[in-house]
């Protein structure tokens, strides 16, 4: 009988213990794997979410790019950055808070957006209604395409006519202006509570009554011979004022700052749960040679060589971590999904981003540890049963 | 010339650089220990801030002492390179001699309400009164604070590890009972009634629930000053991260030791349900 039909049967003996302890292994094998998604996700999913905007490079006034304070004279910067030969495109993102008031309901705090024509093809999707760009000449009043909360919230749909009035960082008392809404959206950079609006620049310019002529930041693709680094420097030597981050730093700097928690926390729970998970094997194990000390030592006695002996419990240790392996990662995937929906109800999270992440490389690390978790499970069990005297073992066997 | 640093001046938050110079200046200024340590400055040294990172519309202030900043756990990951100064230097430096309005400018006021619950009350009023002003209440509503939040998602990784180690309990409940099976069938011969056996084990669980809870509290109440200390190094911030309270003690006592107590029972029943030829069977 060879090791692995000797370890089998040992286990399949008692089948309770063996599915109780694979059970065991698939819960802290998933949590393993959803602590390793979650070492990378929101770095990943935020990558994406930067590069499904279509744009590499962002340029903001401060030195940080998440705080955004205006940036002056913006029409004249996005143009001078346009002519620039490491650019390809550029596109003006305006935001301002603003009320938007409708007929028998309380006014509704919004952020208002105005984006560049191209750019705004790729910031929302359009889910009812049209969007800003269909029809190409000025209209009055100008349109509005609005998020799905907003259109909830107030109970809008496309057709409405809503006036919406500025709010100003001083406070100043502007006008309400009419817009009419012409579609409903998905944002690509909302929150789940954000409720926002976005409208062509005549209609920026006519809720702002031509109130300066300011950008949160600048948006920009560079050309692919150049790459987004070559533009960051070229940006930064021609407007020493501003500062130009590519997707990269930004995430780089996310990592850094925001995610550093959730990185160590992922550290620490996997290191946690690996040292578990191997004591708890290596527990089961152990017991399990304690118990059948006797039937190990017949072995050794009718010829069994110690390395057989050694390779039966590895392969035991091979089929309660395998098993329960492999039962972890679909576990795993339906728990980070749990997981994920709680850790997105942190304020300011885009509802495209998302904490666990899946990634091939993930099964293979996971997998891979939790092998070396099994193997060193496995040595203390392995030292028990090829070092025990065999005929003062028999003995004891036989008189106890 | 040292190199320049971005602080953040309180009671007014405006971005400036910091750089050490030579010459005298009447105004004094207080700095955080981070920037401190960071630009090697010293109290009584002499400092220039600068309001751009090109030393544009600078002032002279000295060193008149060190601050440690109000520990914030929204702020852990910041470097608090902060500086304090007086109001009118503050205002001299940073308002826009262009805007009269910039030296009557604020960032935040703070309120102290004479009834906290009013919170939600007064917030309204000024939002209504004064549009554009933003007002929250600094009370946690829990509804999108990011710590309750947090408080969820570790309440989720502990059942998920409860669960997990409930399954390897049990596994290692049946093998011990399973090691018992031919004292408890002795037992069960010589006339001892199934409910005196399984009060025994009732008790033996019991003990050894109490112990491994006492136990794992005992690891985590010496393990919490390591993980402090750990993240405090981290971060460079005086935040304490773990701190095990006797209500969260008792939380992990009341769940440890009934289910030590319900897996041991469980695996006992099975045995003590057998026929008693069955447990002596050799």
């Amino acid at each position: 009988m060879t090791s692995r039909a000797l370890a089998w049967r040992t286990m399949t003996a008692q089948p309770g213990r063996a599915g109780l302890a694979i059970a065991g292994v698939a819960v802290i094998g998933a949590l393993l794997f959803d602590m390793l998604l979650l070492s990378h996700g929101l770095l990943l999913s935020y990558r994406a979410l930067l590069e499904s905007a279509g744009y590499d490079v962002r340029v903001v006034s401060v030195d940080n790019p998440i705080v955004r304070m205006p940036i002056p004279e913006a029409t004249a910067v996005a143009r001078a950055v346009e002519r620039l030969p490491e650019v390809r495109e550029v596109a003006i993102l305006r935001r301002a808070r603003a009320a938007v008031l409708a007929p028998g309901r309380k006014p509704a705090d919004v952020t208002l957006l105005s984006v560049s024509p191209r750019a705004d093809r790729l910031a929302w999707r359009i889910v009812a209604g049209d969007d800003l760009m269909v029809q190409q000449h000025l209209t009055d009043p100008p349109p509005l395409v609005i998020n799905r909360k907003l259109a909830e919230t107030l109970s809008l749909s496309p057709g409405s006519t809503v006036r919406v009035r500025l709010a100003l960082a001083d406070a100043s008392a502007l006008p309400a202006v009419a817009f009419r809404v012409a579609g409903i959206c998905e944002n690509l950079f909302d929150t789940a509570a954000d409720l926002t609006a976005s409208t062509d620049a005549d209609g920026f310019e006519r809720a702002r009554a031509g109130f300066g002529d300011e950008a949160e930041v600048l948006l920009v693709a560079s050309r692919p011979e150049f790459g987004p680094t070559a533009a960051v420097a070229a940006i930064e030597r021609l407007r020493p004022n501003l500062r130009a981050y590519s997707n990269e730093q930004i995430v780089a700097q996310i990592n850094e700052n925001g995610f550093a928690y959730f990185r160590q926390i992922s550290f620490v729970l996997s290191s946690i749960t690996l040292g578990f998970a191997f004591l708890l094997i290596a527990t089961l194990l152990t017991v399990s040679v304690n118990q059948q000390l006797g039937q190990i030592a017949a072995l050794r006695a009718l010829g069994f060589p110690r390395s057989r002996i050694a390779a039966t419990l590895l392969w035991e240790s091979a089929v309660l971590v395998g098993v329960g392996g492999v039962l972890s990662i679909p576990i795993g995937w339906a728990l980070a999904s749990i997981l994920d929906r709680i850790l997105r109800d942190m304020p300011g999270i885009s509802e495209r981003v998302h904490f666990f992440v899946f990634e091939p490389g993930a099964i293979v690390v996971h997998l891979g540890l939790l092998a070396a978790t099994g193997v060193a499970a496995a040595a203390y069990p392995v030292w028990i049963a090829t070092s025990l005297p065999i005929a003062a073992t028999l003995r004891l066997e036989t008189i106890s | 010339m040292r190199p320049a640093v971005r602080v953040v001046l309180i009671p007014l938050c405006a971005a400036c650089f910091v750089a050490i110079g030579i010459a005298q200046a009447p105004h004094e200024i207080l700095l955080s220990r981070q920037i401190m340590r960071e630009s090697h400055t010293r109290v009584g040294d002499i400092v220039t801030l600068a309001t751009d990172p090109h030393g544009g519309r600078a002032m002279t202030f000295r060193v008149a002492g060190v601050y440690e900043p109000m520990p914030d756990p929204k702020q852990f990951t910041a470097r608090r390179f902060e500086a304090r100064l007086h109001l009118p230097d503050l205002i001299a430096l940073t308002a826009d001699p262009g805007d009269p309005l910039s030296s009557e400018s604020v960032d935040a006021f703070n309120l102290t309400l004479a009834d906290p619950k009013d919170a939600g009350a007064v917030a309204s009023i000024i939002e209504t009164r004064a549009p554009g002003l933003l007002v929250e209440s600094t009370t946690s509503s829990g509804q999108g604070d990011p710590f309750a939040v947090l408080d969820r998602f570790h309440w989720a990784i502990a059942v998920v590890t409860v669960i997990g180690s409930t399954a390897f309990l049990l596994a290692l409940m049946v093998m011990r009972v399973e090691e018992r099976r031919e004292i408890i069938g002795v037992l069960r011969l010589i006339g001892i009634p199934p409910r005196s056996i399984l009060i025994e084990v009732l008790l033996e669980s019991l003990l050894i629930a109490v112990a491994g809870a006492l136990f794992g509290v005992l690891v985590s109440l010496s393990a919490q000053d390591a993980v402090n200390r750990f993240f405090q190094w981290r971060y460079d911030t005086p935040l304490v991260f773990v701190r095990v309270t006797g209500s969260i003690a008792w939380k992990a006592v009341a769940f440890s030791v009934p289910l030590g107590v319900i897996a041991g029972l469980a695996a006992s029943w099975a045995l003590l349900r057998r026929q008693v030829v069955s447990l002596i069977r050799r």
